[in-house]
């Protein structure tokens, strides 16, 4: 460490001393801030894997209307055949989806075995090969074929699928919108908590520029100051939320895998944990700097 | 070492606070700059070492054009000014020592340049004894000899000393002045801004009037 930074650390460090009670105060205000968004992102990472370990079990069913002539229905196979995200075809008879209905069903329903006549069609389940754009390609696939003759209808579960994915999109802009106001809120409190601590040492600031210290050297601690507030805001935070994590683990981890089949509830990504520490290394730089600036460049202000 | 040509400086009022100012001073020479309170003694000094800015004319303080400068390179022109104020500033948290060597540290001084140059300007002025002393338990005297000890510790070229004896009993205030003039032998330029008429009286140096924001003799 040279004697600059060495200067500024002490320098930083004293500052922090003095001000011990305004600098606890702004990093558990951080604090705060950071967890809600950080639980936020939680929810948000866990649904998304939710939604990702769904969309693996997602296949498309192809109903075929019960007139349909030999060549619609080689026809039809030929379009699955030539579709090359398509990974397996099976073709399930009216009498196996009868047969396998009743089965599962006839217990509960009495209507079901009072039944003389096979209501189901013959059909197509179609699997597709995994990938980020697996949905899509089902989507693109469904609208291509649903209109083809001798198919009666397509199923993929389409609605709710769209109202998770909008509920997704809701999310997203939600905490894209609280993290806005949040981050504002932030560099303003900074800004503040930066802002009394340059005023209860007004004094000695001012002298140092008096006795011709450096601008860098003047602005330094204080921006220094204001990243410390930031980042360990930030890092409580993420503590904070991995206690969640652990505590959710702990209680509700075996309801979680009953109800969604091979569903583990996740930790914040490496991403998500090194944008929170950016951002807080962001908000204290710039919360210190609009106070450090102010306050530097006021000569002939007063 | 101080060249000043036309220099205006108003607060934005009818009368300006410093009205066509010129003078030069050269290095090594001790002047007082006199004048009643609210004649711009203060304003001037300030114009000079930076702290505010004017709004026309030329300054040059040993080769820098102060109206040149901007908040990052001002620290040049403060490196070459010593300042002594009628309040003394000193930091009530440090010790006489620390206070002195405070001045080294914000330039950058490594440790122990910081303590020879920190023992050597309180040699200068009488306070090593003092060294651990906090501020609260110095009498004024004292007070101001730290200032002044701060003041040449960076050995600078020029020593601007406002009102240092405004708050001192004259015993006291000849032993400053005597401490002024010691520092004057050493090479350094050094002006003094006063109201005392006891003070210019007794020392007969070259001084400035101001005099409603005019200087009336030089």
């Amino acid at each position: 460490m040279n004697l600059f930074s060495f200067n500024i650390v002490k320098s930083t460090l004293s500052n922090i001393k003095s001000n011990k009670q305004l600098f606890l105060l702004s990093v558990a205000t951080n604090f705060i801030a950071f967890t809600v968004l950080g639980l936020f992102f939680l929810l948000f990472v866990n649904l998304n894997m939710l939604f990702s370990s769904w969309d693996k079990h997602i296949q498309l069913i192809v109903y075929l209307d019960d007139k349909i002539s030999n060549s619609n229905k080689k026809k039809i196979e030929l379009l699955f055949n030539s579709n090359n995200k398509i990974k397996s075809i099976v073709f399930i008879s009216r009498d196996q989806a009868w047969k396998s209905f009743r089965g599962k069903f006839s217990s509960k329903s009495k209507f079901i075995t009072s039944l003389n006549f096979n209501p189901l069609p013959d059909s197509y389940t179609l699997r597709f090969a995994s990938g980020p754009d697996r949905l899509k390609n089902i989507r693109v696939f469904s609208e291509k074929i649903n209109n083809e003759k001798g198919i009666e209808s397509v199923e993929y579960g389409e609605k709710w699928i769209s109202r998770f994915e909008q509920f997704m999109i809701f999310l997203r802009g939600f905490i894209l919108t609280f993290g806005v106001v949040l981050f504002s809120g932030m560099i303003l409190i900074i800004s503040n908590t930066i802002k009394l601590s340059i005023y209860s040492r007004k004094d000695e600031i001012d002298l140092m520029s008096l006795l011709g210290a450096t601008h860098r050297f003047v602005k330094a601690p204080l921006l220094l100051e204001g990243v410390l507030q930031g980042v360990m805001g930030a890092l409580l935070s993420l503590a904070s939320v991995k206690l969640v994590h652990l505590y959710i683990i702990f209680q509700f981890q075996g309801s979680l895998q009953s109800i969604f089949r091979g569903f583990d509830f996740n930790y914040l990504t490496n991403p998500i944990i090194y944008s929170i520490i950016t951002t807080g290394v962001i908000i204290g730089f710039l919360g210190s700097s609009f106070s450090a600036n102010q306050f530097l460049n006021r000569r002939n202000l007063e | 070492m101080i060249k000043v040509f036309n220099l205006y400086k108003s607060y934005g009022g009818i009368s300006p606070v410093l009205l066509d100012i010129t003078f030069d001073i050269q290095e090594g020479e001790f002047v007082f700059l006199t004048g009643q309170s609210g004649a711009g003694k203060t304003t001037l000094f300030k114009v000079l070492f930076g702290w505010e800015k004017f709004d026309r004319g030329q300054i040059l303080v040993g080769g820098i054009n102060v109206g040149k400068l901007n908040e990052k390179n001002l620290y040049q022109l403060r490196r070459k000014v010593g300042i002594v104020f009628q309040d003394y500033k000193l930091l009530s948290k440090k010790t006489v020592f620390e206070n002195v060597a405070f001045a080294q540290q914000i330039i950058g001084a490594d440790m122990k340049t910081v303590r020879t140059k920190t023992w050597n300007a309180l040699k200068n002025v009488g306070l090593v004894k003092k060294k651990d002393s906090y501020p609260s338990q110095l009498s004024g005297g004292e007070q101001q000899r730290v200032s002044i000890a701060r003041a040449i510790v960076n050995d600078p070229e020029l020593i601007l000393a406002d009102e240092p004896t405004g708050n001192l009993d004259s015993e006291i205030s000849r032993e400053i002045l005597a401490l002024f003039e010691k520092i004057n032998q050493q090479g350094k330029t050094i002006i003094i801004a006063t109201h005392s008429t006891e003070i210019l009286r007794k020392k007969e140096r070259r001084h400035l009037l101001l005099k409603g924001g005019k200087l009336h003799q030089s």
